[in-house]
């Protein structure tokens, strides 16, 4: 995949899709794995695919970067193994409680772009794991197989938000 | 009889450490640290190829990610022999820099300035009069009157929304806050301004390793192709904004970062005397200017330093099995010979055996085994590694640039060399690295442009890529300093393949449990007499472990009881 840098950018994409979590935990890397997958398809070309990994703070710039967030995530919600959901929250305290290893850095990102006054819109679309236990990077069946169903959640995004794209972006203190 | 305080998670970030303190008459009377998570990448490396190593230890971790990557590809080259080209070297020297610079400043604001700052305090101070301090100690530009206050005015509605969010995890209002408004009005500031600078910084990362997080690494060298015209590669456009890059980086640290660490730490030097522990100090060393084998030719010079003896450096040998080696006596893991032994990495295992309670529970047995965390030893001693230790061995081998920042900020602060064994010294050492580190940066980025103006541009060894010019068997070392301390994974190569990979990681050396003979590791020995003025509001736990800059998502080798992922601090037993 190409680096977003100063240098390279052609034009400034409009929406980003962002996969998070821990490729060696299992089900934890599911958004990494969909942002995988999604960065081989033919998007349109305003729109950017990127690996997140675990970072926090370190993905600052592309929250700057972009109007439009779509952020990919695991969650521990006591939901069946696979269920998806999709959330736009407006603070740090709207993420799911029990969003996976990384969310203290994720959730101080999205304070901080509040504190900031930065906040792009942002739709994170959770899918539901049972246990973060595992070790590996391999998935589960139950989660390996909602992939094109979480596609499809974030296409419906795209289009979504299409034509209305300051809907929500103005997050005021 | 004391009572013990559990605080859990200690960590801002990524990973999970436990503190169980126990209190008497106001001060920590033992203490034990707890990795409650573990990852076992060790097991996921199992016959892998070594080539594809760096990739996987990347993604430990999503803070230090590429020092992972680095170290990885360091053991493989180690293991068939591989030397570097010069510019591969310097790619790999400036990577380091930038990542330095980047950790140690959001270290100091993000995670451990609230410690320090009271950001609620905040809000009363005079914006004139913190325009004016500001002004006193230095000369980045945004410190007018107006800039204040509009920092509180933003501030005061974020914390009148009830969105606290970001800074919930204070103890507001604690008694042990002793800055006045106006200081902790400077630290907010600066809070928001080192969120906008560290995006910038992490570039350097996406320029030389094709993206962030997780750069590109390659056993061999860098993969990254320099061509001064060249439109996709380090091209000279590219070139120049790393430059700039590290030209800012710089202004940053001596600007801003330097001048608040200063005026913070003067008004809390009596933490010069607090958080003391080992004094036993661990470098690997890294920054090579001579090739990565030329120990001499370190700027983060190598050695070990016993008893606060700042008189004598030890030399240390990574491959010696007597060295290196990691315990289990109080570790949830078994080794085949049994728990007391201890095995040098080379010889290491990695088989989990949790025998702790079942969560989510009160405490710990700490009689037995309370931690994921291995207990690693240096010839049988207790070291803490970090920016401490490398600011101590640089002092101690009589380097003229370590002497220089030191004794300026000890003149400044007018305090003895022996305040800096403490906490304060910790925090304080982490600020003094990285002027330097700051300023090797751009020497490194003069010399790879010089190096590409006389036409020198390799930038890897790819003559052993080949699976087949390797021998049958293969072991390599490869070490480094991670922001928070030396670092070193260890290789065994059989038949093309990783027989066996091990990584003792630096919040391992820190926050280990007991080892075989009771010793402590760094983080429960610089917690004993530590005050604790609030039983439930733990803030000097927090001081005296956040200023080793715990991360433990690398060092732990899966996760505690679903869900539990805000802090939480018990007071138990009476």
């Amino acid at each position: 995949m190409q680096a977003l840098t100063e240098t390279n950018k052609v034009a400034k994409p409009s929406t980003l899709i962002l996969g998070i979590g821990n490729y060696l935990m299992g089900d934890e890397g599911i958004g990494v794995h969909v942002a995988n997958v999604m960065s081989q398809m033919d998007l349109p070309g305003n729109v950017f695919v990127l690996d997140g990994g675990t970072g926090g703070f370190h993905l600052l710039e592309y929250f700057e970067e972009f109007e439009h967030v779509i952020l990919i995530d695991a969650t521990l919600d006591e939901q069946e193994p696979g269920s998806i959901r999709t959330i736009k929250p407006r603070y740090a305290k709207d993420f799911p409680a029990a969003m996976s290893t990384h969310d203290i850095g994720l959730k101080d990102l999205v304070s901080a772009l509040q504190l900031l006054n930065k906040m792009p819109i942002i739709d994170l679309v959770v899918v539901s794991i049972a246990s973060i236990q595992q070790q590996g990077i391999e998935l589960t069946k139950d989660v390996e197989s909602q992939i094109p169903s979480v596609i499809a959640s974030v296409l419906r995004l795209l289009q979504f938000n299409k034509g209305e794209k300051q809907l929500e972006s103005t997050y005021v203190f | 009889m004391s009572k013990r305080i559990v605080v859990d998670p200690i960590t801002r970030i990524e990973g999970h450490l436990r503190v169980e303190a126990d209190i008497e008459n106001g001060k920590i009377k033992d203490a034990y640290s707890s990795g409650t998570m573990v990852r076992l990448l060790e097991e996921i490396l199992k016959g892998r190829d070594p080539k594809d190593a760096w990739a996987f230890v990347g993604r430990v971790c999503g803070v230090c990610t590429s020092i992972h990557s680095l170290t990885s590809v360091r053991c493989v080259e180690d293991a068939l022999d591989i030397v570097v080209p010069p510019n591969a070297e310097l790619v790999r020297n400036i990577m380091f820099c930038a990542q330095y610079i980047h950790d140690h400043v959001v270290h100091f604001y993000h995670l451990h300035a609230m410690d320090w700052v009271d950001v609620v305090n905040a809000l009363k101070a005079d914006s004139k009069k913190t325009s004016e301090l500001a002004q006193s100690i230095s000369k980045w530009p945004k410190s007018s009157v107006g800039y204040f206050s509009d920092i509180q005015t933003r501030v005061k509605k974020f914390v009148e929304s009830g969105q606290l969010g970001i800074f919930a995890n204070a103890y507001w209002g604690h008694p042990a806050y002793k800055l006045p408004a106006e200081v902790n009005l400077i630290g907010l500031a600066h809070y928001l301004e080192a969120l906008e600078w560290q995006k910038e910084i992490v570039k350097v990362h996406a320029i030389f390793g094709g993206k962030n997080p997780h750069p590109n690494y390659l056993v061999g060298g860098m993969a990254c192709a320099i061509g001064i015209d060249d439109v996709s590669g380090i091209n000279a456009e590219r070139l120049a904004y790393v430059g700039q890059l590290l030209k800012d980086g710089k202004d940053f640290v001596e600007q801003v970062y330097i001048p608040d660490l200063m005026a913070v730490a003067s008004f809390y030097k009596d933490w010069g005397a607090i958080g003391s522990g080992l004094g036993n100090y661990l470098v690997y060393g890294d920054l090579p200017t001579n090739g990565y084998r030329d120990l001499s030719s370190y700027k983060f010079p190598a050695g070990a330093i016993l008893n606060k003896d700042i008189t004598k450096v030890y030399e240390v040998d990574l491959k010696k099995e007597d060295e290196v080696q990691e315990f289990i006596t109080h570790s949830w893991y078994e080794y085949k010979e049994g728990k007391d032994k201890g095995l040098h990495p080379w010889k290491g295992e990695s088989k989990i055996n949790y025998t702790g309670p079942k969560p989510p529970f009160e405490h710990l047995d700490t009689t037995k085994e309370y931690s994921y965390l291995k207990t690693p030893r240096w010839k049988g001693h207790a070291m803490e590694v970090g920016p401490l230790a490398r600011v101590l061995v640089g002092y101690a081998r009589g380097r003229e640039d370590f002497k220089a920042v030191v004794d300026k900020a000890l003149k400044d602060l007018n305090i003895p060399i022996t305040a800096l064994f403490s906490t304060l010294g910790r925090t304080a050492a982490r600020g003094l690295e990285s002027t330097l580190v700051a300023e090797w940066g751009i020497e490194f980025y003069n010399q790879l442009l010089a190096n590409i103006k006389n036409g020198d541009t390799r930038m890897a060894e790819m003559s052993k890529f080949d699976p087949a010019t390797w021998p049958k068997q293969a072991m390599g070392v490869g070490h480094t300093e991670a922001p928070r301390g030396a670092l070193a994974h260890w290789i065994n190569i059989e038949d093309k393949k990783i027989a066996n990979y091990q990584l003792v990681v630096p919040t391992t050396w820190n926050a280990s449990p007991r080892d075989h003979k009771g010793q402590m590791s760094a983080y429960e020995a610089a917690l004993i007499d530590t005050p604790v003025a609030i039983e439930n509001q733990p803030l000097e736990i927090l001081r005296t472990i956040h200023s080793f800059d715990p991360c433990m998502a690398c060092s732990v080798h899966l996760y505690d009881e679903e869900g539990k992922t805000i802090s939480r601090v018990s007071v138990l037993g009476d």
